[in-house]
């Protein structure tokens, strides 16, 4: 089989040789078409994330005695009389922040007291700290009572279609065949930029990956989801990192394949498991052992490459364990048993962030401990509010800093040649200056997939990745790609207007920022605005472990999508909730 | 929970930041990247020895300097002499030349731009039309007849450079071994007009003058008596020889070195630091886009070292080029057209790739100061120079010879502007250890300026 496609690939090379002016004048058409395509791919989904409204859910009301419908929006609710409340009551007597509401994954409601003057009561029953709230129960916040009042069958129903008219989800079967049509594109392309060295590697892991795009769309629709913009996001981006695996290493093209199978794996897997916020609670100590356990064993027995010791191999698997222990990190960060406590407690999350900070900058992998650094104030922040704590820990940061950039002159040499690189264009301020002659030399259309010369540097598909995207596929789609990852950024953060549980709103607002700081770092690194770190772009970049690790903050994200029937990481109500039924 | 949403805007603060760094980026990407894409490294402009790969050079006449042959290699103009004559204009195939038009210029010549980048389907490579002319270019050179230095013409309406000579130069269709520190090849990657600082000598007295009319309110009152030599601050300020009593229109015209000494230290050094500033000698001009060297003034020492600047014989250096403005901004009421090398670029199909017009530079002299030096250099010319060797020119002129070491035969200037409004030009030319001025610079000036003058561009 694969002897006969090579036969007819050699026949098809061989025709191009012979007529090089048939492969001329597929690239010049193709490099405008590219753009086009990419605009017509993403726009939809670009402006389909940017316009979703998050309509507010309601999971019952307060009914007070004038008769006052106080809407309860969220999973996890503060009352008080400060206007930072999710409800508001107006009273002398109530504390500024009184109470907290809570709904269980069993949709039963218990309510905790958060130290009023005023206290609580339940049916007449004080309440110690907390306790179980029924529907129809009064509750007496310091003396102003309040009935409990679960939402009609109806006015979920109600609900239901006006969340499906706000925030309908851009249409994806048009988005799929383009990007089809995209692939198919790019796989030629490569094959004519590569000549008569091309392999039947390349049409077949382009045909695989057009396969997989197709079948997880048509799945997820047979299970009645419809939101789609995230996804297509990803499959763009990961052609475009199969498209530089190709011209880079086209050896790598099926691992590079699997990777993103295994990636998608994750998503879906993590996926499912975050729609249960009891059981994603449950394993918050696992996520911060295995965050820990995963980088430790990597310094006990990890190998080096790149002059970071950040392997670890598995027979012929080998794995960058940071990548991993992202995942788990910001899991086990968002997920906190006090939920809207508001106990403040960090140290325990401090904690974990020193010690995973500690191993990578063992492992002498500072960029990745940037990352880990940037997320950790992101989810230190959201978590608490707290400046003190925050800025005593960056102070404490900012002198381990220094104390590294004064022990480890390499680190200092990289702040050293920032902003002159064009003053030592072949050492000190090489990958730079040659990332930016490349990206010049594509302008805004690329010069064509495997056509570039940045391709045979070093590290040109992973640290200098973007300086590819430029050269090969032009400033178009470089920036393209950059505005992708901004929307996710975008999407999550008005996510957390409809935010069930802070769990995820916390833990999509983490994963965004991982993801947009590491682009920062290795987008602006390799263009000489930052200073050079040698990060991953995420999804884009050649490499497993940063593929695994793009897929799984993208599971964070979807998570919050609460559009009606969008994401499958958010559970459908069931046939029988649906009728109103006990 | 809102609280949470408030937070949040940290996330959207972060995003922000990847978006602006992106705008700079890409803000950056449409001014530089013709820059950035012109470095030898780049395998899609140039070949494995570094040649560029694409792009004709041609003068203002369409006269081929540079082009590429059948075979994809750099030739350039059948004749030798030409060859010689625009090399520094041109620039060498190893692109030792950093101000020649094939490095400078690289951007602009491979057809590089903005919408496909590098690779065009427009064909390879596009036609520069420099604003230098062959032929003038190779009279001047013939001029300088193997001597060191360089000449500059330009029009100071529009800026137009017509003649740019440096010497030594070579063949660049057959470059010679150069051993690096070879004394006959002294420089010869360097563009003197633009690239190199010389010690001004007697033409900076123009600047001394300059700051003279305007701050000594008696100055065309006064009369010296100049006996050959002068005590300034306790140390002798010397000419060649005794030029006797002179108001100051005699003593530029015998370029009294006793005069222009005192003048400098009545002025002072502040006020002389001034006018070179405001003369734009300490400033780099961007010939479309080729930096030239700064000039270095020091007027901070005692009056001798003051007075010895003020005749332009300190320790201090200005780049041709600047004075060349000068000139231009003297004759033409205090401002002049910003010297510029491209006159046109197109496509192989005559399509123009870009847009090339006269810069104005500052007010580098006062307009009526402007007119009164304009007729003192004139008078230079009738009484010092001759204006038998300028035929039927309108001519301002100042020579300079400046001492450049005791064994060494001194630097020969000459500079000034022709007046006339059809060939509104201005020159410079400098022999390096060429002897007197007036002798040795002034002839190769009046025979570059009569071809000028006869060729009227």
């Amino acid at each position: 089989m694969n002897d006969a496609l090579q036969q007819l690939l050699d026949r098809l090379t061989a025709l191009l040789a012979e007529k090089p002016l048939i492969g001329a004048w597929y690239t010049t058409v193709v490099r405008f078409v590219f753009p086009l395509l990419a605009l017509m791919i993403l726009v939809g989904a670009i402006r389909s994330l940017w316009k979703v409204k998050h309509p507010d859910e309601v999971w019952g009301y307060l009914v007070l005695r004038n008769g006052v419908r106080l809407p309860i929006t969220h999973w996890e609710n503060i009352i008080g009389r400060a206007p930072s409340c999710d409800v508001q009551l107006e009273y002398p007597s109530v504390s500024r922040q009184h109470a907290a509401l809570i709904r269980e994954d069993d949709g039963s409601w218990t309510i905790y007291d958060l130290g009023s003057k005023g206290g609580i009561k339940v049916n007449d029953l004080p309440v110690d700290e907390y306790a179980l709230v029924e529907d129809g129960d009064t509750v007496t916040f310091a003396g102003i009572p309040a009935i409990m009042e679960p939402i009609t069958a109806e006015e979920k129903r109600a609900q239901m279609v006006e969340r499906r008219m706000e925030g309908k989800p851009a249409g994806m079967w048009g988005s799929l065949v383009l990007l089809t049509l995209f692939q198919i594109l790019t796989g030629l392309q490569l094959i004519i930029a590569q000549g008569d060295k091309a392999t039947t590697t390349i049409p077949l892991t382009f045909f695989v990956f057009t396969v997989i795009c197709w079948a997880y769309f048509i799945v997820m629709r047979l299970f009645r989801r419809i939101g789609f913009e995230m996804e297509t996001i990803a499959f763009f981006l990961c052609t475009l990192s199969l498209a530089v695996t190709g011209s880079t290493v086209p050896d790598e093209l099926p691992k590079q394949l699997i990777a993103i199978l295994m990636g998608l794996a994750i998503f879906i897997v993590l996926g499912f498991f975050l729609r249960d916020l009891t059981r994603a609670q449950k394993v918050r100590w696992f996520m911060s052992a295995t965050a820990v356990g995963l980088l430790a064993i990597t310094l006990l027995i990890g190998s080096s490459q790149g002059g970071a010791k950040a392997w670890l191999r598995l027979g012929p698997l080998s794995l960058q364990t940071s990548e991993i222990a992202k995942i788990c990190y910001i899991f086990a960060g968002a997920a906190t048993l006090d939920r809207l406590f508001n106990k403040r407690n960090l140290w325990m999350f401090i904690g974990l962030t020193a010690i995973c900070g500690g191993c990578l900058a063992l492992q002498n992998d500072f960029g990745t401990a940037l990352v880990f650094f940037v997320t950790f104030l992101v989810i230190a922040y959201l978590r608490s509010g707290d400046f003190a704590t925050i800025g005593l820990v960056c102070a404490g940061c900012f002198g381990a800093g220094m104390v590294m950039l004064t022990i480890k002159p390499h680190v200092a040499a990289r702040f050293a040649s920032w902003g002159h690189i064009w003053e030592d264009v072949y050492d000190k301020g090489f990958q730079q200056t040659h990332t930016l002659t490349a990206a010049a030399s594509g302008g805004m259309i690329g010069v064509g997939a495997g056509k570039g010369w940045l391709s045979n540097l070093p590290a040109a598909d992973t640290d200098i990745v973007f300086g590819m995207l430029c050269e090969e596929w032009g400033l178009v789609i470089a920036v393209l790609t950059i505005l992708c990852i901004i929307t996710l950024a975008v999407f999550a953060v008005r996510a957390c207007r409809a935010g069930r549980s802070s769990f995820y709103t916390i833990a999509a607002c983490a994963a965004t920022s991982l993801l947009v700081f590491q682009t920062c770092l290795n987008v602006f690194g390799a263009v000489d605005i930052l200073p050079f770190t040698g990060v991953t772009l995420p999804f884009v970049s050649n490499g497993g472990s940063s593929m695994l690790s793009a897929w799984g903050m993208l599971a964070f994200l979807k998570a919050t999508d609460t559009r009606q029937n969008a994401s499958f990481a958010v559970r459908l109500p069931s046939r029988r909730e649906l009728r109103g039924e006990e | 929970m809102r609280k949470i949403e408030k937070r949040s805007i940290f996330c959207l603060i972060l995003a922000a930041l990847l978006g602006l760094g992106l705008a700079f980026f890409c803000f950056q990407f449409v001014v530089d990247g013709g820059d950035w894409a012109s470095y030898p490294y780049n395998r899609h402009l140039y070949n494995n020895a570094g040649q560029l790969k694409g792009g004709t050079i041609l003068d203002r006449d369409g006269d081929m300097l540079s082009t590429l042959d059948e075979d994809g290699n750099r030739i350039y103009n059948d004749d030798a002499t030409v060859r010689r004559a625009t090399l520094h204009a041109v620039g060498d195939k190893n692109g030792n030349i950093g101000a020649g038009a094939l490095t400078s210029f690289a951007d602009k010549l491979s057809g590089y731009n903005l919408l496909t980048g590098v690779y065009s389907p427009l064909g390879t490579g596009n036609s520069l039309y420099l604003t230098i002319d062959a032929y003038l270019n190779n009279v001047a050179y013939q001029a300088l007849n193997g001597m060191n230095g360089t000449v500059g013409i330009y029009n100071y309406k529009t800026g137009e450079i017509l003649c740019m000579v440096s010497t030594p130069t070579f063949d660049p269709a057959n470059p010679p071994d150069i051993a690096a520190d070879d004394p006959a090849w002294d420089g010869v990657y360097v563009n003197r007009l633009l690239s190199a600082n010389s010690i001004p000598g007697s033409i900076f007295k123009v600047v001394t003058i300059n700051a003279a009319i305007e701050n000594i309110p008696d100055l065309f009152q006064r009369k010296w008596t100049c006996t050959g030599s002068v005590n300034i601050g306790g140390e002798e300020v010397t000419c060649p020889h005794a030029h006797g009593e002179q108001d100051i229109e005699e003593a530029l015209a015998n370029s009294c070195n006793g005069v222009f000494g005192q003048l400098a230290v009545e002025l002072g050094g502040e006020t002389m630091q001034k006018y070179a500033d405001a003369a734009g000698l300490t400033k780099s001009i961007k010939v479309d886009g080729i930096q030239s060297s700064v000039g270095k003034f020091d007027f901070s020492g005692n009056d001798n070292q003051l007075a010895w600047s003020g005749v332009g014989q300190g320790q201090d250096t200005l780049c041709p080029i600047n004075m060349l403005q000068y000139m231009g901004a003297i004759a033409n009421g205090g401002k002049a057209a910003v010297p510029r090398l491209i006159e046109k670029s197109t496509t192989d199909y005559g399509l123009p790739t870009g847009i090339y017009y006269p810069h104005k530079s500052a007010q580098l002299i006062d307009e009526k100061t402007a007119g009164t030096i304009a007729d003192m250099m004139h008078n230079n010319v009738i009484e010092t120079y001759g204006q038998d060797r300028f035929p039927g020119m309108d001519i301002c002129a100042k020579s300079g010879t400046a001492e450049v070491g005791a064994d060494k035969s001194p630097n020969a200037w000459f500079t000034g502007f022709l007046r006339d409004e059809a060939t509104p030009y201005a020159f410079i030319v400098l022999v390096e250890n060429g002897g007197g001025g007036s002798s040795v610079a002034g002839t190769v000036a009046s025979q570059v300026l009569q071809a000028a003058v006869e060729k009227a561009y």
